[in-house]
């Protein structure tokens, strides 16, 4: 009892320092003013610290953290909101004095830059030469001329910042890569309901034979195709109930149920990697690609990753076996299939095959594979496949976790915070390689720690605005950035805490901490190295 | 964090002593409490909550002094603090009429006769005990290791998260 309260006090404190934080994250860019970062990029500044610090205490679920960014963003910095409503840039008329030389208002510099109005609330900047600066500022452009509209603040809030309305904060929730991950849950729920993923497991086991090792292999290839498809953490309870049964036929000190226990969470995080539903982060990733107008397909985002998912998986059963050798020689595994028949039955099957076929042959017939999600919306709902209570309980909360962090995305490129954040730090001593090995370390590092999609919804951004920057210098490539960032919030799988699979491993009480920490060091560490690899050799030739 | 406690209700020292003995494993994630009569079970049930703990699990003999344990489960089934509690009926001597009674009106979920061996009430006690955490309590996973992991697992397959 003892022991309980004091866990509880400390979980108690441990909100309170949250929340203490993040409110002074929230506050520190509004009492203190950062050169170089305008005015939105100041209040996006507060809300990003607050989210993070937020996210990473858990002082609040982190959907509802999600859901207060976007509240936030609509409030301070939608078109409509309590900040950029009424204002409007005000404007004045450059003096001219002599050719090209014209006389402003000091307060219209920034620098040596003034920006000239092009509508109430919209503003380009202009580079001119200043000659001189007392009462007036004397400058020399060609640019001017005596009826254009400069600003007359440079530090007003609209310079440098075009407030999005606020229906493009709300619409993160339905935007297309949420509609694609809502497509994948469908079918994850209508396969649960109709045994279809217990069915499959059981059919692709089959060919493994009973070998230990081979077992092991075989649980690890079809949880990992599974989890590409399906919520890891679900496909992970599923495999579990498979694994069971064969760790009770070896004693309770036999190593061989710590690779059994092991092999799944492992197998599920790995294979969350190969498609873009697979898991939360990816959508982070192709969320902040699409801002910047770069789509990438469905089967182009597996051909891009299967490689980087069955190389890391061959390396944690190969690692599994050097550390925990089997002793027994085989296992019997009752592996009855019987699929379901029925007509509902049946057109799950034909959508689930048809909705896949037309998510990889993307590139045939054109069609984006988020227009393709919703065929599965539609053609399981219509048909009564999944019922109200069905749709009810799909994981809304995951859609609002990445929503939030697509939208907090958004806010951060259009306020130019992601720009101002990479080039507070000096990249350029800095060669291509070690950028992405630092931008792939910190995300690891961060995800064993936090939930993976928060870690790719804090770096992501950052990684893309060091390419459209120009920070990133030549050569630098958003895309591949973006992916190493991406598939290194999936290889954290240090501690029972790094994924929920972990978690449920760790439950069964056949493994500890440490069983988990030798394979998860290994699989983070080659892992990261083989991302590199690929991203110098492989990606580019797809891209 | 609010506890799932099991009572034992029987007027046998030696047996309540049996059943103890046979729960121990169980009684690490669920507290056991005993009471030797439906009125010591009444308080007992009201010290639990008042201190903001639930009651997974009523063993319950059916033959005691004062009122009998038929009797009280219909009581805890009437009760919105109880009525989730599952409720199994431990005795030898309860007659069919009762039984049907404890059945219609008690909802009873489990019917053990005398005399039992330790796998069986262990196992009725895993059995309802997982059953009840999968209907009332969110996070499943600091019960797999001594309840039904089978059943657990499958829970959270269906839910698709923990």
């Amino acid at each position: 009892m003892q022991f309980k309260k004091s866990t509880l006090t400390q979980h108690l404190s441990k909100k309170i320092t949250g929340f203490v934080l993040g409110l002074t994250g929230f506050c520190l860019p509004l009492v203190f003013t950062f050169s170089g970062l305008s005015f939105a990029g100041h209040l996006a500044l507060g809300i990003f610290l607050m989210a993070a610090v937020f996210w990473m205490f858990e002082t609040i679920p982190i959907y509802s953290t999600s859901m207060l960014v976007i509240f936030l963003q609509v409030l301070l910095l939608s078109q409509q909101g309590l900040m950029f409503s009424g204002a409007s840039l005000p404007v004045t008329q450059p003096l001219q004095t002599g050719e090209n030389q014209w006389l402003i208002p000091p307060e219209a510099l920034d620098e040596n830059t003034v920006y000239i109005a092009e509508g109430e609330k919209k503003s380009r900047s202009l580079e001119v030469k200043v000659l001189e600066v007392s009462d007036m500022a004397r400058v020399e452009s060609s640019q001017l001329s005596s009826d254009t509209q400069i600003v007359s603040e440079a530090r007003h809030r609209l310079v440098r910042y075009e407030p999005l309305g606020y229906a493009d904060f709300f619409g993160t929730l339905a935007s297309p890569i949420i509609i694609l991950f809502l497509g994948g849950f469908i079918l994850a729920r209508a396969s649960v309901k109709y045994n279809l993923d217990k069915n499959l497991t059981n059919v692709l086991l089959k060919p493994f034979g009973q070998k230990p090792m081979l077992i092991v292999l075989g649980l690890m290839m079809v949880t990992a195709v599974l989890s590409a498809f399906m919520s890891n953490t679900a496909t992970t309870a599923m495999m579990m109930t498979v694994a069971i049964p064969i760790a009770l036929q070896v004693s309770k000190e036999d190593k061989f149920r710590i690779v059994l226990a092991l092999c799944i969470p492992i197998a599920a995080n790995i294979g969350g990697m190969a498609t873009p539903i697979g898991t939360p982060p990816n959508a982070i990733v192709i969320a902040n690609l699409q801002q910047q107008g770069i789509h990438i397909a469905f089967g182009s985002w597996v051909a891009l990753m299967l490689p980087l998912a069955v190389g890391l998986l061959l390396l944690a059963w190969f690692t599994m076996r050097i550390l925990y050798p089997p002793t027994a020689k085989r296992f019997t595994m009752s592996l009855k299939s019987s699929f379901e028949k029925g007509p509902r039955a049946v057109i799950l099957y034909v959508v689930f095959g048809l909705t896949v076929l037309l998510w990889f042959t993307e590139a045939q017939h054109g069609v984006p594979s988020s227009m393709v999600a919703f065929l599965p919306i539609m053609a399981l709902t219509v048909t009564s496949v999944l019922k109200q209570d069905d749709i009810r309980a799909l994981p809304w909360e995951v859609l609002w976790l990445v929503a939030g962090g697509i939208s907090l995305g958004l806010s951060m490129e259009n306020t130019g915070l992601a720009m101002w954040l990479v080039s507070s730090i000096n990249w350029e001593m800095l060669p291509q390689l070690m950028l992405l090995l630092v931008f792939g370390v910190v995300a690891l590092m961060l995800s064993n720690f936090l939930s993976n999609t928060v870690t790719a919804t804090l770096i992501v951004p950052l990684a893309i605005s060091m390419g459209t920057s120009g920070i990133g210098g030549e050569g630098f490539n958003l895309v591949i950035t973006s992916l190493v960032v991406g598939s290194a919030c999936n290889m954290a799988m240090l501690l029972p805490i790094s994924t929920p699979p972990n978690a449920i491993a760790m439950s069964t009480g056949y493994i500890k901490t440490i069983d988990m920490v030798k394979v998860g060091i290994v699989i983070g560490l080659v892992g990261i190295v083989c991302a590199l690899v690929l991203s110098m050799l492989y990606w580019p030739i797809i891209l | 964090m609010a506890e799932i406690y099991i009572i034992c209700v029987e007027d046998e020292p030696q047996v309540l002593d049996v059943i103890i003995r046979d729960l121990s494993a169980l009684e690490e994630v669920f507290p056991i409490e005993v009471a030797h009569s439906a009125d010591e079970a009444r308080v007992l049930i009201r010290e639990i909550r008042e201190d903001g703990n639930h009651i997974g699990l009523a063993l319950c003999d059916h033959v005691m002094p004062g009122d009998k344990g038929v009797d009280l489960m219909i009581e805890m089934q009437q009760d919105a603090f109880t009525e989730k509690t599952r409720k199994v009926l431990l005795t030898g001597q309860a007659g069919l009429e009762e039984t049907i009674e404890a059945i219609n009106n008690a909802r009873l979920n489990r019917y053990i006769a005398k005399p039992w061996t330790p796998e069986q009430l262990v196992k009725v006690a895993v059995d309802e005990l997982t059953t009840y955490v999968i209907e009332q309590e969110k996070d499943l996973l600091q019960y797999m290791g001594v309840l039904d992991q089978a059943r657990l697992q499958e829970a959270i397959r269906n839910k698709g998260y923990i």
